[in-house]
């Protein structure tokens, strides 16, 4: 085995360059592998977190049919003892109880189908924070008139702000944004645009009579704080349902389907409408470890012990994010694998110019009596050096420039980071850290080395001496 | 005491438009100790009858056999093994693994075989003395002359105490100064140590030193020549 290792090794310092220019075809292509799929994978893990932390919850607790009949016929009662249970479980950060109903929305001119979601604002500050999310600025008309007559403003910015007109922001940063201000500019005006554009717009308490209502859907409705809104739609068991609320604030959602529909109020005035009796529909529940979604599912299904609940995950409650996040997947799988090809095809072609220069040399050793497994094995070795070196090489650039991304992501600028903010997301890309997408990537490099070792090993087991030895 | 018995040996090549006869009924005995020389013209069949004697190729018909085994009865591992533990090889264009020094593709063979450690290195070092490059161990191929190499590749030859040393063409790329020198060692290691040389050669420098000389012409022997 020595004897091999060592004609091996000498063996791929024989033509250095070409050693170099394989062991740096492998290296680019594992780490511009690792490199995409960390970018993709990163990404992935942040849209997700940003959006089942910013409604959905990771797991749900429902009532058995609610999953096939998301009706308020089918919500149910939860004991504290069982909350506190599964609030005792490591693995869970927050739970908030929840009752998600659909009705009809009218403003008196205007009127649309909402979804109104009823809340206890403190336990939801901890999973979903709409809080958060509550609008404090918006470009109105009348702002922007101010604006204007109070000159304080260089032109080109009050321009700026009339193509943002009726935008709604919940921090000055997304102002600071939009209107692409320096540091300089942000201090000088921000105050400015503060004065005239400041919204007063609040957050729900915890027995609130009045409602939150999304920023897309107040402006639909044309409704804003202070208004009144009247809901109408089917109670408890198909009673009628119907109030007058007073509009507390507007509040923007991450989702632009839920910012077009959504309405909260709290749990004791949505009780008080739909007619129920402290029933939910779900618990929503956020963890600590993301990764642990699945065990943690199973183990709150065997905490909870019997049929009357249903313990669901973000997947199965928002199928058509996972379907997104798959097909996007798939993308950046094919190109990697386009990648992994054209490698393949540069590793194989170095393969087989190594076989066929030494054709010869290989016909004099099995003259002299070596056996064609032990050459063959010479082959792999070499090649499982050279790949070992740009593997290595890969590992060593890779591992540096992945932490860096992770723990200080890419800050998307320009209308990029526009549409993000608009999604409700922060405009920022961070890299997967160490998963097993890294070791496959490393695997793969490997396995390419094995199959392009293959035709090589096989003409080696065919080499006819004679023919080898005066080529 | 015969090393080689060769019996009615035939080898034809068939090729896409003619038949081509190399060997046609050769008969031969080639004894322990012998210094011989096959010699004729290009196409003679000289180097297909070493071939098929270092088990290399097979013949059409007729059998070889040596130290009491006939080579026809050996499939393609066992024959590796026949030329590791029986043969000898000295290759016109010395064929050195060139990523090996002068000592280790000496002792490269024997590692093939097994040899110990201890046994290999001593016996690395005595047949590079006696070659003459005691003071080029550590020397690679591409560090060494071409006389310099081919007296690696005797040593080489030899490091596996084969029964006999089969040399095709062993000084074609050699002047004459190397020439001499190389065969100086030969003859000197085939006296001293009885071992059988079998050479094919143009080289009259070669002829003159043979004790045999077999002549070959269109695959048969003409000529069986023994000298004192």
């Amino acid at each position: 085995m020595k004897d091999i290792i060592k004609i091996a090794w000498r063996n791929l310092w024989r033509n250095k360059r070409r050693t170099l220019i394989t062991a740096s075809s492998i290296f680019f292509a594992l780490f511009f592998a690792i490199f995409m799929r960390s970018f993709q994978l990163g990404t992935y893990g942040y849209m997700i977190e940003q959006s089942i932390e910013s409604y959905t919850g990771y797991l749900q607790i429902q009532n058995p049919d609610y999953f096939d009949d998301p009706t308020i016929d089918n919500s149910f009662n939860i004991s504290d003892e069982m909350i506190d249970r599964v609030k005792n479980h490591e693995n869970i950060k927050a739970v908030a109880p929840r009752v998600e109903t659909f009705a009809l929305a009218s403003t008196g001119t205007n009127s649309k189908g909402v979804m109104v979601s009823g809340i206890d604002p403190v336990a939801e500050a901890e999973v979903s924070n709409p809080e958060h999310r509550v609008v404090k600025y918006r470009f109105t008309e009348e702002a922007i008139k101010q604006l204007k007559n109070d000159n304080a403003l260089p032109p080109e910015i009050n321009k700026k702000i009339e193509t943002f007109k009726y935008n709604s922001y919940s921090s000055t940063a997304k102002i600071e944004l939009d209107l692409d201000f320096e540091n300089s500019d942000a201090e000088k005006y921000i105050p400015v645009i503060e004065k005239y554009c400041r919204f007063e717009s609040n957050y729900l308490s915890p027995n609130d009579d009045g409602v939150l209502i999304a920023d897309r859907l107040s402006r639909y409705l044309k409704i804003s704080v202070g208004d009144s809104l009247i809901l109408m739609g089917q109670g408890y068991h198909g009673v009628s349902a119907a109030g007058i609320y007073p509009v507390r604030g507007i509040i923007k959602m991450a989702s632009p389907d839920l910012d077009n529909k959504i309405i909260y109020m709290s749990l004791p005035q949505i009780n008080n409408f739909l007619g129920l009796n402290n029933q939910i529909t779900s618990m929503v529940i956020n963890l600590r470890d993301k990764d642990e979604m699945f065990e943690t599912q199973n183990e709150l299904k065997k905490i909870i012990g019997n049929d009357k609940y249903v313990v669901k995950n973000w997947e199965e409650i928002s199928p058509t994010l996972k379907q997104q996040i798959q097909s996007d997947n798939v993308s950046g799988q094919v190109f990697i694998f386009i990648l992994y090809v054209i490698v393949f095809f540069g590793i194989f072609g170095t393969v087989i110019m190594m076989v066929a220069e030494r054709k010869r040399e290989f016909g004099v050793m099995v003259a002299i009596g070596m056996k064609r497994k032990k050459l063959s094995m010479i082959l792999s070795a070499e090649m499982l050096f050279l790949s070992i070196l740009g593997v290595l090489a890969g590992i060593i650039v890779t591992i540096p420039v992945l932490l860096y991304g992770h723990y200080y992501p890419l800050e998307l600028t320009g209308n990029m980071a526009r549409m993000m903010e608009d999604m409700g997301f922060d405009p920022i890309m961070p890299l997967a850290l160490f998963e097993p997408y890294f070791f496959m990537q490393i695997l793969i490099v490997f396995i390419m080395i094995i199959l392009a070792c293959l035709v090589p090993v096989r003409s080696i087991q065919k080499l006819d001496a004679i023919k080898a030895i005066h080529a | 005491m015969s090393v080689i018995e060769i019996k009615n040996l035939v080898k034809i090549y068939n090729g896409s438009a003619v038949q081509v006869t190399a060997v046609n009924g050769v008969d031969l005995t080639i004894e322990e100790g012998e210094f011989t020389a096959i010699v004729g013209p290009s196409g003679s069949g000289k180097t297909t009858l070493l071939n098929m004697i270092g088990g290399l190729d097979s013949p059409t018909s007729g059998t070889i056999v040596v130290d009491n085994t006939d080579l026809s009865t050996l499939n393609k591992k066992q024959l590796v093994d026949y030329r590791l533990h029986n043969i000898g090889f000295v290759f016109q264009a010395y064929n050195l693994i060139p990523v090996l020094t002068a000592k280790e593709n000496v002792s490269f063979i024997m590692e093939l075989q097994g040899t110990k450690k201890d046994i290999l290195t001593q016996r690395t070092k005595n047949i590079l003395e006696n070659v003459g490059l005691g003071d080029r161990l550590n020397s690679r191929p591409n560090q060494l002359s071409g006389g310099q190499q081919q007296r690696v590749a005797v040593a080489r030859a030899l490091a596996s105490k084969p029964k006999f040393v089969i040399a095709d063409e062993p000084t074609a790329n050699l002047d004459s100064k190397s020439t001499e020198n190389l065969l100086d060692i030969m003859e000197e290691l085939n006296r001293k140590e009885n071992i059988t040389f079998i050479f094919s050669t143009h080289d009259q420098r070669v002829v003159k030193k043979a004790r045999r000389v077999i002549v070959l012409e269109d695959g048969k022997i003409v000529k069986d020549e023994r000298r004192k």
